[in-house]
Parts: C-alpha cells; sequence; structure tokens
C-alpha cells in the first residue's frame, strides 16, 4: 500500500484522495486505509506540538481526514475496530469558539475514540444528558473566553448534582485555560492542544 | 489652538515611534472597560454615542488625574461597533440590550455571507458587488445612515473634547486588510481551507480588493486627531496560518495598507493579536522609524525588540486576563519587567489588544503608574 498517512502528513489533499480511490478500487482493506491516515493524523499532531505545522495546517489535515471518512464510511459498515472509549464534547455555555473543539474532535476521532459532540454554547444540562445517554467516562469541554471560566464551573457541578462525579473524568481546554481554571472549576485536568487531548483522554480511560 | 500640555504630549508619540523619547510612553486602550466601572450599563454604552464618548472621555480623565495618560491608541468617536465593525469582517455585530443581555459585550458573528463563487465575483466585476450585497444582511442600512450622519455633524466636537483634555490619539484610521475580511465573510474554517485549495483565486481577489482597502483606510485618518492607523492582523497571525498562506495572502496586504500609510506620511501601527514570533523579522521590511507593532501579550517582545531593534516601536502589551483577574502588583511586576527587559525607547506601555469589559479600575492605573514611575 502507498504512503497514505504520509500523503496525509504532507497535506497532499488531491494525492491523498486518488490514492485512497485506488486503494479501494484494488480491494485494500478499508480499516487498513483509516489506520494509516489515523497514523497520519497523529505525526500531524506531532508536527503542530513541535510548532512545525500551524493552527490552518491542523484545519487541513482535519477536512482531509473527515474527507477520507466520508469515502470509507460505506465501505466500513461497523468494521473500524474496537474503540477505545466514549468521550463527550463540547464548547461550554456562552462561547461560540468551535475551531479548537472540532480539532480535538478529530484528533479523538482518529486516535480511536467515539466522540459525542454536544457542539457549542452548551447548556450544563446538554453535557449532563450527553454523559447519561452515552455512558461516557469522560468529558472534555472546551472553552476560549476568560468570561466563560464560570460555565466550565456550572457544567462540573450539574455533572456533580446528577451524581456522574465519581464516573467521569472532566478535562478542559481552549486559549486561556490552564492549571489554575482546573482548580478554580474542580475539573481533572487540561490539555493544551488537540494532541494532548488524545493521551489525557488514554490515560484515564 | 491645544494648549501646552496636549502640544507636549502629541510630540512625545512622534518622538517614541523615532526612539527619542526620553520616559516610557502610557497609551491608553479599552473600548469597552469604561463602562462598568463609570456605573454605565453596557447597553447604553454600546448604543448611544453621546453616552459612549462622555463615559469613556470621564474615564480616561479620572486615570489621567492619578497618573499620566500620555496618549490613545485609537481616537475615540462614539461609532456603535455594529455599524463600524461589520465591514471588517463581513460579520454580524450582536449587541447588548438588542441580541444580547443589557451588560453583556458586543459580539462579532460570523455568519459565513460569502459563497466560493463570489472570489470569481469579486475578480470580474470588483468587490463592490459583492459588499452592497451583503451589508444589508450585516446591518440595518437606515440605522447606519443616521450614525455616520451623527459623526458628521458632531465628529469635530467630540475630536475636541479630547483635545481640550488633552488626550492626543497615535491612530485614527483603521484598516481591515482584505485577507481578514475574506476570512470573516467565508467564516475561519471554510477560508482556511480555500487558502490551501484555491490560492490563486485568493490571491487574485485580495489583488483587486487592496485599491479599495487603502483608499478607505486613508480616508479615514483624521490627522487632526491621530496622524495614523491600524492595519490590523486578528486572523492572519503566524500562530494560526502557514507560512505559504502568510507569505503569499497575509504579508502582501498588510504591507501594501502600512506602505501607503507610510507614503501619506502616517504612521502604521500593525494590531497583532495572536503570536507573530514566527515572523517578526519581517516588519523590518517597512522604513525604519515608521511603524509600530501593537500586540496583546502572545508575541514575545524581547525577541521581537532584539530582532527589530530600533526600527519599529512597541506598543502592547499587558495581557488581557491579568487586569481581568490579576492584582495591582502582578500589573505592576508585568510593566516593570518588560521596562526593564526591552527599555523605555520606543515603548508605549498599553493594554494588549483591548482592556476587557470587567477590566478592575485599580490595575488600569497600576498598569500606567508602574510605566511612569519606572526609574
Ligand atoms: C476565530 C475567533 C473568533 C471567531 C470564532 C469562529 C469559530 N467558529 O470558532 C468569532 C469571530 C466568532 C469570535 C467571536 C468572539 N471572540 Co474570538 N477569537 C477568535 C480567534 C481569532 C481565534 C480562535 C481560534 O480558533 N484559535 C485556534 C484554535 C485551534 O485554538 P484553541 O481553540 O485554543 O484550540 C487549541 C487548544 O487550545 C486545544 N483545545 C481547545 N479546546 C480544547 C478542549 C480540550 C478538552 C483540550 C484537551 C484541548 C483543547 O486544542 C486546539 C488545537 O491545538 C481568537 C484570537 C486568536 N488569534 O487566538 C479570538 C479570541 C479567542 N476571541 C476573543 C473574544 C473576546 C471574542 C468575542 C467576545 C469578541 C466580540 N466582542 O465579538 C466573541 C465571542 C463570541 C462568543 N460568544 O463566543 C478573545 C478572548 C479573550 C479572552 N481571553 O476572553 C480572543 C483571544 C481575541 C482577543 N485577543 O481578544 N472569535
Amino acid at each position: 500500500m502507498v504512503k497514505l498517512g504520509e500523503m496525509l502528513a504532507n497535506l497532499e489533499m488531491d494525492e491523498l484522495m486518488e490514492a485512497v480511490q485506488k486503494e479501494l478500487d484494488q480491494g485494500t482493506d478499508p480499516v487498513e486505509i483509516l489506520k494509516d491516515c489515523e497514523a497520519g493524523m497523529v505525526a500531524v499532531g506531532e508536527k503542530f506540538s513541535a510548532g512545525d505545522y500551524f493552527v490552518s495546517d491542523l484545519m487541513m489535515s482535519g477536512e482531509m481526514f473527515k474527507e477520507v471518512g466520508e469515502m470509507l464510511e460505506p465501505h466500513l459498515a461497523g468494521k473500524t475496530g474496537e474503540s477505545l472509549g466514549k468521550v463527550v464534547l463540547g464548547t461550554v455555555e456562552g462561547d461560540i469558539h468551535d475551531i479548537g473543539k472540532d480539532l480535538v474532535y478529530i484528533m479523538l476521532k482518529s486516535g480511536g475514540f467515539d466522540v459525542i459532540d454536544v457542539g457549542v454554547d452548551a447548556k450544563p444540562e446538554a453535557f449532563v444528558d450527553a454523559l447519561k445517554e452515552s455512558g461516557a467516562p469522560v468529558l472534555a469541554l472546551s472553552c476560549l473566553l476568560t468570561t466563560c471560566y464560570d460555565s466550565i464551573l456550572n457544567t462540573v457541578k450539574a455533572v456533580e448534582a446528577a451524581g456522574l462525579r465519581d464516573q467521569v473524568k472532566i478535562i478542559i481546554g481552549g486559549g486561556p485555560t490552564d492549571e489554575s481554571v482546573v482548580t478554580y472549576t474542580g475539573a481533572d485536568a487540561v490539555g493544551d492542544d488537540a494532541q494532548s487531548a488524545v493521551r489525557i483522554c488514554k490515560e484515564m480511560m | 489652538m491645544a494648549n501646552q500640555l496636549y502640544q507636549d504630549r502629541a510630540q512625545k508619540i512622534k518622538d517614541t515611534i523615532n526612539f527619542e523619547n526620553k520616559s516610557v510612553t502610557t497609551c491608553y486602550m479599552g473600548q469597552a472597560a469604561p463602562a462598568a466601572h463609570m456605573g454605565v450599563k453596557m447597553k447604553d454604552f454600546a448604543m448611544n454615542p453621546v453616552i459612549n464618548v462622555k463615559t469613556t472621555l470621564d474615564y480616561i480623565k479620572e486615570i489621567d488625574a492619578i497618573t499620566s495618560v500620555d496618549c490613545l491608541n485609537m481616537s475615540v468617536n462614539g461609532m456603535r461597533s455594529d455599524h463600524g465593525l461589520p465591514m471588517a469582517w463581513l460579520s454580524k455585530i450582536k449587541m447588548p440590550g438588542r441580541e444580547l443581555p443589557d451588560d453583556s459585550l458586543w459580539q462579532v458573528e460570523e455568519t459565513g455571507v460569502l459563497n466560493q463563487e463570489d472570489y470569481d465575483i469579486i475578480i470580474e466585476q470588483g468587490y463592490d458587488v459583492v459588499f452592497n450585497r451583503v451589508l444589508p444582511q450585516l446591518l440595518d442600512l437606515n440605522e447606519l445612515q443616521e450614525s455616520v450622519d451623527y459623526q458628521q455633524q458632531n465628529g469635530q466636537k467630540n475630536a475636541q473634547l479630547f483635545v481640550d483634555a488633552n488626550l492626543p490619539a497615535v491612530n485614527s484610521g483603521f484598516a481591515s486588510p482584505p485577507f481578514e475580511v475574506l476570512c470573516g465573510g467565508r467564516s475561519m474554517s471554510k477560508f482556511f481551507m480555500d487558502c490551501y485549495k484555491i490560492p490563486d483565486k485568493i490571491e487574485k481577489a485580495i489583488e483587486v480588493m487592496l485599491p479599495g482597502s487603502v483608499q478607505g483606510m486613508l480616508g479615514s485618518v483624521n490627522t487632526n486627531i491621530g496622524n495614523g492607523s491600524w492595519v490590523g492582523g486578528w486572523r492572519g497571525a503566524s500562530a494560526l496560518v502557514s507560512p505559504k498562506i502568510w507569505n503569499r495572502l497575509v504579508w502582501p496586504g498588510m504591507k501594501a495598507l502600512a506602505q501607503a500609510l507610510i507614503d501619506n506620511d502616517h504612521i502604521a501601527t500593525f494590531h497583532l493579536d495572536q503570536n507573530w514570533d514566527r515572523d517578526i523579522e519581517r516588519f523590518l521590511e517597512m522604513p525604519a522609524q515608521k511603524s509600530i507593532i501593537n500586540t496583546d501579550g502572545m508575541t514575545d517582545l524581547r525577541k521581537a525588540r532584539k530582532i527589530l531593534g530600533e526600527h519599529t516601536a512597541i506598543m502592547g502589551d499587558v495581557p488581557a486576563p491579568l487586569l481581568a483577574t490579576g492584582t495591582t502588583q502582578e500589573v505592576k511586576d508585568y510593566v516593570n519587567c518588560l521596562i526593564d527587559d526591552i527599555g523605555p525607547k520606543g515603548l508605549f506601555i498599553a493594554p494588549g489588544c483591548d482592556a476587557p469589559a470587567n477590566s478592575k479600575f485599580e490595575n488600569m492605573v497600576a498598569m500606567f503608574e508602574a510605566a511612569n514611575n519606572w526609574k
């Protein structure tokens, strides 16, 4: 098989799509194709953490991964293999920034997690409902506004009030979040980029 | 005729850009900061130009009575955000008391008014065709006309209030480079994908738009109030886009706008959000001592000073979260440390980007006091 992961890591959109189609035509196992692309996403994440890639590159790789996913979808039909676990993800109430959240979504997904995305400006109840419905053991909150720290706090409280706090680990991230916000809100951990979200979720599962 | 203090302060602005200032220059910025401290509802502050101008002026005077405010980053004219900003990002602005609660800040809302085909229309028929189509989707044209009329009738009078209060401004003009306009109009995620997939088209569209941007910007500078203009760098930050995109689609537009200002004897103030470390040496391409980089706390100013030397003045960069949640001692430490490290020459101490609505008054004072008292 040609190096799909490398094409993805080099952001070669047209080449990648052509190559994926060719592999499918030749009868290559779609699960293998997906795995190769996932490896490419990990490489992209590493380049980003190292400062060699920038936000737009992450977004472009996410777009490519999504398109590959769409191409593979009809061929995969439940064959994606074992999921590493479920994560509920969203941007907290009052905040509509979704670019970072969407990158976390893509990295978690390509890292093998099942992600339930509740969207932006999400009320604490929306997170709680999604946790109850999915039974996910990890809640990931994105927050870009210093004025929305209290929305994180309220979400943590709502998880407590629903009696789920001891079954659910809560991680936060996005622009201005740091350890002090973890302390302030009673969350469990903070990640500073989309790659770290994957690492932390693996630790928490 | 402006009095002596006004003239001294206006001269200090020039001296700072020329690296001839004797002490660090304190520079006010805070479009939303005055409301809470002055006990004015955000709704009234944001929607009523008369209240906006008066509240802002009184707030700055209150600081200036305690410790000198040498100048303003941007002159104040009371223009409503929902009338002034939609053109910059082709986005709607939600306002307090209208779409938002009375005491909330106005918010930019990307609505994605541009389609991919619009690049072709801009290239073939000009930007105005697209602009005139989308503008009514972003604001009420009758209200806009009222705002424009208000400015025509009261602009000069309001400007004089600041002259009388001895508060010159560095900038009165504003430019959002075509890259930023298109990015807001398409929405950031779609636009960044376009930058990878159809860069040729975007480059051409930017070329077509640029003369209009230059003209609009030059028209917005009022030399009686502030002889400079912002050249905005928001979504084009080095941290956000790859070098390929930056070199081809971001920097040429910013540079052309700044050069046009300098050619017309104005000051170019690069208003830079986020981190610009990767490309900081590119600002050396501008003529020496004619421009300012106005950063928000994320660009490394120690590195910037090392690379730019006495070529480009620096305006910044007390971080917004520090002004909102820090203690006065933390603010003072930040300012002292910055001046210790990069020196007072060619330096305007100002809030990074903009002092937020929940800035503590005592932190604003502490910021300027520390700068004025630096030995
Ligand atoms: C694009 C943008 C917008 C767009 C959003 C478009 C969109 N669809 O998201 C629009 C124009 C709508 C917007 C609006 C506003 N914005 Co805005 N915006 C930005 C901007 C330019 C980029 C943000 C971004 O996408 N960064 C890139 C992403 C990838 O970074 P990130 O989100 O931090 O995510 C990374 C990591 O943090 C991490 N991560 C993110 N989430 C999570 C979650 C977990 C669990 C983990 C582990 C990791 C993780 O992974 C990501 C990838 O590595 C920033 C300034 C800047 N240049 O950063 C301002 C900025 C965030 N905005 C700001 C403000 C103030 C606003 C407004 C209030 C402005 C206004 N008055 O209109 C409104 C608020 C609207 C609202 N209610 O939310 C301020 C915030 C200041 C503050 N600290 O509070 C900033 C910093 C600009 C500034 N300097 O003033 N904005």
